[in-house]
Parts: structure tokens; sequence; C-alpha cells
């Protein structure tokens, strides 16, 4: 019961901390991006149903949208504090680390989800309409991007656990290790959340509307992948070590 | 000599019957980042009582606090908080109140806010009356309600002193807590740690001003350049800062009369002319200063200044690491 108080006042704070800054106003129009791409594809179109639906929900949400949203909530929601010393106030109580990291990825990962599934239905409305094919992708893709969000924000977390660099590196990860590497390497791809949010649009979606490497699997490896990234999380979040003042 | 091992009956009998262990206990800690030693094998044990941690900026005090509030890993030796490893245990926290010098407080929260938080993350049974009862013992339920973001230094100082406090913890760990406080609110906050030490609590501050140590703790650590340069007694360790080596600086009517008699003096081991000035090395300060205007008396000299050319705290410190 303790444990629960704790984690609930933890995302409480967490929550305002990442809701009370500029950074909220920006993601939201970061996110608003694809629906009023939608918006004007739509009214250019003269209401007629673009052929630009899984493209753009995947090139522009899934691709560069999710990433960029988890990463900014993911950092913020750990790295920030551990960075500004606000963290010590609650590094210095007798809580396990785990109670520390899932109530962060909780909230992270609901704000992100949030705002990509509200920008991704929206999207998919705008460019596909109401035909039950185009729900049915739509759909698809909300919740892979659901599932996916939660993902990229623990990896994100773990990495602002790990080092200080966490945003730089969590860029790396999305533009080089999921942008240029998997492209060139496909083994790459089995460490890749796109991969994993492609997988999972491909199991849900009517047949043909993407492929992946993992297939069907995506699933089950989008929660081996967060249950793992969680744990490393918190094992890194237990070595944490303050910077020192002198 | 070699000691028969106790039965189990004899050695429940001795657990039960053996003294606690002390609050905290460093031994042989050093603390390094990368080439760069912060904390250089320190060893001391601190009991009950307020104990100050003393030393020049950059002299690993927070470095110190930090391994001992198990926020660093020692680099070598052990950290003992009531007698475990205060180094990834996070239930030490039930029995530690950590004061940090940085201020960063999330700012959004009120005062009370942020001193409930501490006490439900303590897990108290009720935090709303843990926090109240805290924010009164540091004198700041008046502002309690407004965000921490618009205190002042001393404020904030206070709010977090009252979020360490607020379960009570047998030890309280502060660095430079006096920072940003106006004197009413130093002298109310020493009167508060006077008190909380006499109910038996161990408490360990770091400050860089000697004067502020000397009002309030009962033994002194002095660190310098990550080194422990002496322990004890204030009024010792004092003593040790006062009766050091010292090199006076004099001005008088006639230096060279001055110096020749100052050499009679067991006090004085050296005197020289430089610059029109007597340089006068003393080994003990206040020896010396008792007998400057008696000898300058007998020798008919008029004395028109006398200095001391080496009294930075820098130096004190300086001199007490190179005699251990």
């Amino acid at each position: 019961m303790s444990q629960l108080n704790a984690m609930s006042a933890i995302g409480s704070v967490t929550a305002r901390a990442l809701l009370g800054r500029r950074r909220t106003l920006l993601m939201l129009l970061v996110a608003g991006a694809p629906v009023l791409l939608g918006l004007l594809v739509r009214l250019g179109s003269g209401g007629a149903r673009p052929r630009s639906l899984e493209p753009t929900l995947e090139g522009l949400l899934v691709t560069t949208v999710m990433p960029l949203v988890a990463l900014v909530f993911g950092t913020a929601a750990l790295g920030s504090e551990l960075d500004d010393g606000t963290a010590i106030h609650i590094l210095t109580k007798p809580i396990p680390r785990w109670a520390i990291v899932i109530p962060k990825l909780i909230v992270a990962g609901a704000l992100t989800a949030a705002l990509l599934v509200a920008s991704t239905l929206l999207c998919g409305l705008f460019l596909g309409g109401t035909g039950s094919r185009e729900i049915g992708i739509t759909l698809a893709f909300a919740i892979a991007v659901l599932i996916g969000s939660f993902v990229y924000v623990a990896i994100f977390l773990a990495l602002s656990a790990a080092t200080s660099r966490g945003l730089i590196i969590g860029l790396g990860y999305s533009l080089l290790w999921e942008g240029l590497l998997a492209g060139a390497l496909p083994g790459t791809q089995l460490l890749s959340v796109r991969e994993y949010v492609r997988g999972i649009v491909s199991s849900l979606a009517p047949s043909g509307t993407l492929n992946s490497v993992v297939g069907s699997q995506g699933f089950i490896a989008a929660a081996v992948a967060l249950v793992a990234i969680t744990a490393i999380a918190t094992w890194r979040l237990a070595l944490h070590e303050v910077r020192s003042a002198e | 000599m070699t000691v028969a091992p106790a039965t189990g009956a004899e050695a429940v009998a001795v657990r039960a019957s053996a003294p606690p262990p002390p609050p905290i206990v460093l031994d042989r800690v050093s603390r390094w980042y990368g080439n760069v030693v912060a904390v250089n094998d320190i060893t001391f044990e601190i009991g009950a009582g307020i104990t100050g941690l003393l030393g020049p900026n950059g002299a690993g005090k927070s470095t110190l606090l930090h391994l001992l509030a198990g926020l660093l890993r020692p680099s070598s030796g052990s950290v003992l908080i009531e007698g475990r490893p205060a180094w990834h245990d996070p239930s030490i926290y039930r029995s530690i109140g950590l004061v940090p010098e940085r201020e960063a407080v999330h700012a959004f929260l009120t005062g009370r806010q942020f001193v409930e938080l501490a006490a439900r993350l303590q897990g108290l049974p009720d935090p709303r009356a843990a926090a109240a009862r805290a924010l009164e013992i540091v004198d700041m339920t008046g502002p309690a309600d407004r965000a921490v973001g618009g205190y002042s230094k001393g404020m904030r100082q206070r709010t977090k002193i009252a979020a360490a406090l607020v379960h009570e913890p047998p030890i309280l760990l502060l660095d430079e807590p006096f920072n940003g406080m106006d004197p009413r609110q130093r002298l109310h906050m020493m009167d508060l740690l006077r008190s909380m030490a006499s109910a038996g609590r161990t408490i360990l501050f770091s400050s860089h001003i000697l004067e502020e140590v000397e009002r309030l703790a009962d033994g002194i650590l002095v660190i310098h350049a990550g080194r422990l340069a002496a322990s004890g007694d204030y009024r010792e360790i004092r003593r040790l800062m006062t009766d050091r080596p010292h090199t006076f600086r004099v001005r008088s009517s006639d230096d060279r009369r001055l110096a020749s008699a100052f050499m009679a003096e067991p006090a004085v081991f050296g005197a020289e002319l430089r610059d029109d000035r007597l340089m006068v090395r003393v080994s003990e300060f206040s020896g010396f200063t008792r007998a400057v205007a008696r000898v300058a008396r007998d020798a008919g000299v008029r004395l028109h200044e006398v200095a001391p050319t080496d009294d930075s705290l820098e130096s004190v410190f300086e001199y007490l690491v190179s005699r251990r």
C-alpha cells in the first residue's frame, strides 16, 4: 500500500513537471502537424479519398513524430530531474528503484500515447475517410502507436538513467539505428521499435498494409522489449550516482 | 591468543547485549573521479550530537556527504550507516534525512506539497500532519502554501530541512545548511539543531565558515583537498589552528633592534628584514602575541604594525594536513 502511495506521488509530480512546461505546447504542435497535413490534403482533394493514408501514417507518425515526442517526454521524465538535482529528493527515500521508474514510465508513456493516438485517429480520419478498410488501418496504427509510445519512452527513460546524454543518444538511436542502419543492415531491425510497430500494424490491419521483419510477432516483441528495458532502467537508476558539487 | 567460539546461546546473549553500531562509520574511504581524488583515505566514526564538517570550497565536503547518503559509491573502503552499507540500499533513508546544498526543488510545488511529498515517499501514516509539524519546526507555516519557485534562498533552505526532518530520522546530514539564511533564521536553525542533538540524534553538517562550526558543533572534522586534516573536539582543533607556525609582518620605529630582541624569545625562530619590513617567524601564535608588546617596550621600540601574513583559512587547512 505504501509502495502504491509512493508511486502515485511520484507519478503525480512527474505529470505536473511534464505538463507544466513549454515542452507540452511544443509537443502539441508536433503531434498536431500530421493532423493539419491530413486536413489540408483532404481539403485539397475536394473530399475524394487520397491514396496516401498508409505512407503518411507510417512516414509521418511512426517514423518521425512518435520517436520525437517519446524522446522529449521520456528523457524529461527522469533525465531532467537527474540533471537539475530535483531527483535527489526522490532518490533519498526508502523506495525501491522500480517504484520510481514505473510511475515515470506510465506518465510519460501515457502523455506520449495520448498525443499520438489522437493525432493518428484524426490524421487517419482526414486522409482515409470513414470507409471500413480505412478505419481498420487507422485503428491498427492507433493501437500500434499506443504500444510503441510506451516502448520508446522506456528506451529513452533508460538512456537518461544511464547517461546525462540521453537526449543525444536517443536521437542517435532513432535517426541512425532505426533510420540508416535498419535500411542497410536488416538484422538491426530486430532491435527497432519502429519494426515492432510495423509488425503490430501488419497483424491488425487489412492484409498488405505493411511488411515487417517481426511480422505478427510485433506484440510479443514490443512486450518483451518493454519489460526488458524497464528492468534495465531500474538497474541503471539503482547504480546512479549524483554528480558532486565539488 | 585465540578465543574459543561462543556457543549458540552465548552468541545470542552477546548479540543481545552488544552495543548498537555507531550511527556513521567511514573506514578508509576514497572516492576518485577518473584521475582526480575527491576523498582520500578517510576514516572516522560519528556518534550522537552535532559534528561540523569544515573545509574550504572544493575540499570534498559534498562528496563526503553524498558518500554518507548512499548517493555515491566509494572507490575503496566502506561507508556504514547504523552498521549497514550506505551504497545501494534505499532502506537507509528511513534513518537518514539529507539536506543537499543544491537548491533544486520542484518549483511548481508549494512548500507544503513538497514536504508532504517527502512524507508520502517515507510511507508515513499521516503525511499531512507530519508535513505540518515539520513546517512549523522550521518556521515555514506562513508561506507554506506558496509555490517554492517564489521562495527566497533561505526559505527554500528551511523547506528542504523540513522535508529532511519530516520522518524524524535519527541521522541528519546537512550540506551548507546556513547558506542564504538571515541571522535570525540562522540562530533559530542552530537552536533547532541543538535541541535535536540533545534528543539523541546524530547531526553532521558541512560548512566552510569556522565560526559557524565553532558555535554549533561538539566535534569537528576538518577536510582539505579530500583528506581529513584534523578531527575531534573543536577547542583542540582551534588550538592547533592558532598555535601553528605563523609569519608576522612588523613595522616599528627601529626594525633592526626589534629583530634582535625578538630572537631572544622562545616563540620566535626567525626574523629577517625584507623590503623595509621586519618579517618574524614564530612557532606559536598566542605566545608571540602575548610577548610582542613587552619585547618592544623593553627594547625601547615603538610598534606601528603587527600583522599575520598567512592567516587565510586555506593556509590553516594546509598546515593541518601537513602535520598529519
